[in-house]
C-alpha cells in the first residue's frame, strides 16, 4: 500500500524583512503519523508550524495539504478547519465557559446543531478529563487544565491534522505530565500530530518521526532511534546532551 | 435656600425645556458618537494605509482644537457649504434647531470614542485573535465574537467618563443660541436679575444627569465583571 502524505512541506522559506528564519524546509507527514519537531530556541520550529495553518505567510516554497497547495487556497478558514492548532499560551476565550469554548466554533463555523455539538464537546471533555469543569471559566483553571481544554477545543472541529506549538512550555513542571498523557492517548487514536516540543521523553516515546531543526533548516530527521541514538551530526549530539 | 426654590418653581417651564434640550442633544451625541467612534476605530486599525492616515489626521485635529471653535466652525460652515437644514419635528420638538450644535458635538465625540475603543481592542492579547482564527473563524467573527466582547470590559469605564463629559460639554452649544440648560440659566438671569440662583439650579440639574449615568455604568460594569473573573 502506497503511503500518501497528508502534509508535504517543500522548500519552505520564511523571511522577516532581511532576516531569514526558514531556509528551505522539506518535510513529509503521513496520515496518522506523530512528528516531533525539536531543536534550540530560534531555530524556526514554531514558525514552520505556523506556516502549515497559514498563521504565517510563506515567503517561498509550498505546503501541500492532501496534495493541494495551501498557497492556492483562497479561504484560509477552510484550511484551518482541517488543520487545528494548540498554542503554548492556550488562548482560551476567557469570556466563555469551558463547554462554550469547545463548542463555539463547531456551531458557528461548521454550522453544527447545538445539541449535537454539545454532546460531542462533552464527550471530548470527558476524554481530556475536564468534563467536571465544563461550566467553569478559564480563569479558574490551572495551566494544565487550560491546555487540556484547548486540546478538546481543537479536536471539536474534527481536524485532519493537529499542530502543537510547545504545548507544555508555559506549564508548571507538575502539570506537564497530565497534558502529555492526553497527547499520548490522542496519538494512539491515530490522530496526525505535529508537535513542536522540548519534551525529549515525549518525542522519543510517542513520536513516529523526530525532526531536528536548527538555524532554519532540518538538520536531522528519522525515527526516534535514528535521531536519539544513531545520529552522527555534532549539532544534534550537542543539543541532546544538553537536553537529556 | 428659599430663594433658590422660589426661582426654580417660578421658572420651572424654562428649566424643564432647557433640561430636555440638553438631554436630547447629549443622547443623540452619545448614540451617534458611539457609532461613528467605533467606525473610526476600525478605520484607524485598518490594513489600508490611506484609511489609517485619514483617521489619524481626523483624531489628532479634533483632539487638538477647542470644542468651542468646532461648534462655531460647523455653525457657520454648514450654510457656507450650502447645506440647508430642513425642519424635522420629532415628538413636538424641532430637531433642526439643535442639529448644527449636535453635529459639532458628534464630530468631537467621535474622535475621543475612537481612541477609547481602539485602546480597548488593542489591549486584548493577539493570542485571542490567533486562537479564533486557528479554529477556522473569519477575521470578522474573531473580532466581533472573541476580541470585541473582551475589549468592551476594558472600554466601558472610559466610555462612561466620555458620556459624562458629553453632557457637560454640551453646555457650550448655548453660544450658538440653542436653548439648552446653560442657555436657560442665562435667560433666567436676564429676566430675574438674580446672578447666582439660576446657575446653582442648573448646576444641580447637570449633576443629577451625570450622576444617574455614572450610577448606571457602575451597575453595568458590576454585571460584566460577575460574568468571568480574570
Amino acid at each position: 500500500m502506497e503511503e500518501k502524505s497528508i502534509i508535504s512541506i517543500r522548500k519552505l522559506t520564511k523571511n522577516y524583512g532581511s532576516a531569514s528564519v526558514l531556509k528551505g524546509i522539506d518535510l513529509e507527514v503521513q496520515k496518522g503519523e506523530v512528528v516531533a519537531v525539536i531543536g534550540p530556541s530560534g531555530s524556526g520550529k514554531s514558525t514552520m508550524l505556523r506556516c502549515i495553518n497559514a498563521m504565517e505567510q510563506l515567503s517561498g516554497g509550498d505546503i501541500l495539504l492532501n496534495g493541494e497547495s495551501i498557497r492556492q487556497m483562497k479561504k484560509l478558514p477552510r484550511l484551518r478547519q482541517k488543520v487545528g492548532m494548540v498554542f503554548q499560551h492556550f488562548n482560551l476565550f476567557p469570556h466563555m465557559t469551558v463547554l462554550k469554548n469547545v463548542m463555539y466554533a463547531p456551531v458557528t463555523v461548521r454550522g453544527e446543531l447545538k445539541p449535537k455539538a454539545e454532546e460531542y464537546a462533552m464527550e471530548l471533555l470527558k476524554k481530556v478529563g475536564m468534563y467536571e469543569k465544563r461550566d467553569a471559566y478559564p480563569a479558574t483553571l490551572s495551566g494544565g487544565q487550560k491546555q487540556r481544554v484547548a486540546i478538546a477545543r481543537a479536536l471539536a472541529m474534527k481536524p485532519e491534522v493537529l499542530l502543537f506549538d510547545e504545548p507544555t512550555s508555559a506549564l508548571d513542571p507538575e502539570m506537564v505530565g497530565e497534558v502529555l498523557t492526553v497527547m499520548k492517548q490522542l496519538a494512539k487514536t491515530g490522530m496526525t500530530m505535529i508537535v513542536v516540543t522540548h519534551e525529549m521523553g515525549f518525542a522519543r516515546e510517542v513520536a513516529d518521526k523526530v525532526v531536528f531543526m536548527d538555524e532554519g533548516i532540518v538538520m536531522e530527521s528519522g525515527s526516534p532511534q535514528q535521531v536519539f541514538e544513531e545520529t552522527e551530526n555534532e549539532r544534534v549530539k550537542a543539543f541532546l546532551a544538553k537536553m537529556l | 435656600m428659599s430663594e433658590l426654590i422660589h426661582v426654580a418653581v417660578k421658572y420651572r417651564a424654562l428649566l424643564l425645556n432647557g433640561a430636555r434640550v440638553t438631554l436630547i442633544v447629549s443622547l443623540l451625541t452619545i448614540l451617534f458618537g458611539l457609532f461613528f467612534g467605533v467606525l473610526m476605530a476600525f478605520l484607524k486599525m485598518s490594513k489600508v494605509k490611506a484609511l489609517r492616515a485619514l483617521a489619524n489626521i481626523y483624531v489628532e485635529f479634533i483632539r487638538g482644537t477647542p470644542v468651542l471653535v468646532q461648534i462655531f466652525l460647523v455653525y457657520y460652515g454648514l450654510p457656507l457649504m450650502g447645506v440647508e437644514i430642513p425642519s424635522i419635528v420629532v415628538a413636538g420638538f424641532d430637531i433642526s434647531r439643535i442639529l448644527s450644535g449636535t453635529l459639532a458635538l458628534v464630530i468631537n465625540t467621535t474622535a475621543y470614542v475612537c481612541e477609547i475603543v481602539r485602546g480597548g481592542i488593542e489591549s486584548i492579547d493577539y493570542g485571542q485573535t490567533e486562537g479564533a482564527l486557528a479554529l477556522g473563524m473569519s477575521p470578522a467573527r474573531a473580532m466581533m465574537a472573541i476580541v470585541f466582547p473582551q475589549a468592551m470590559k476594558n472600554i466601558l469605564p472610559s466610555l462612561g467618563n466620555e458620556f459624562i463629559t458629553i453632557i457637560k460639554t454640551s453646555s457650550q452649544i448655548s453660544v450658538i443660541g440653542i436653548a439648552d440648560l446653560m442657555y436657560t440659566a442665562d435667560t433666567i438671569r436676564g429676566i430675574s436679575f438674580k446672578p447666582m440662583e439660576p446657575l446653582i439650579i442648573v448646576a444641580l440639574i447637570y449633576f443629577l444627569m451625570t450622576f444617574v449615568i455614572s450610577f448606571m455604568l457602575r451597575q453595568a460594569e458590576k454585571r460584566m465583571r460577575k460574568g468571568y473573573a480574570r
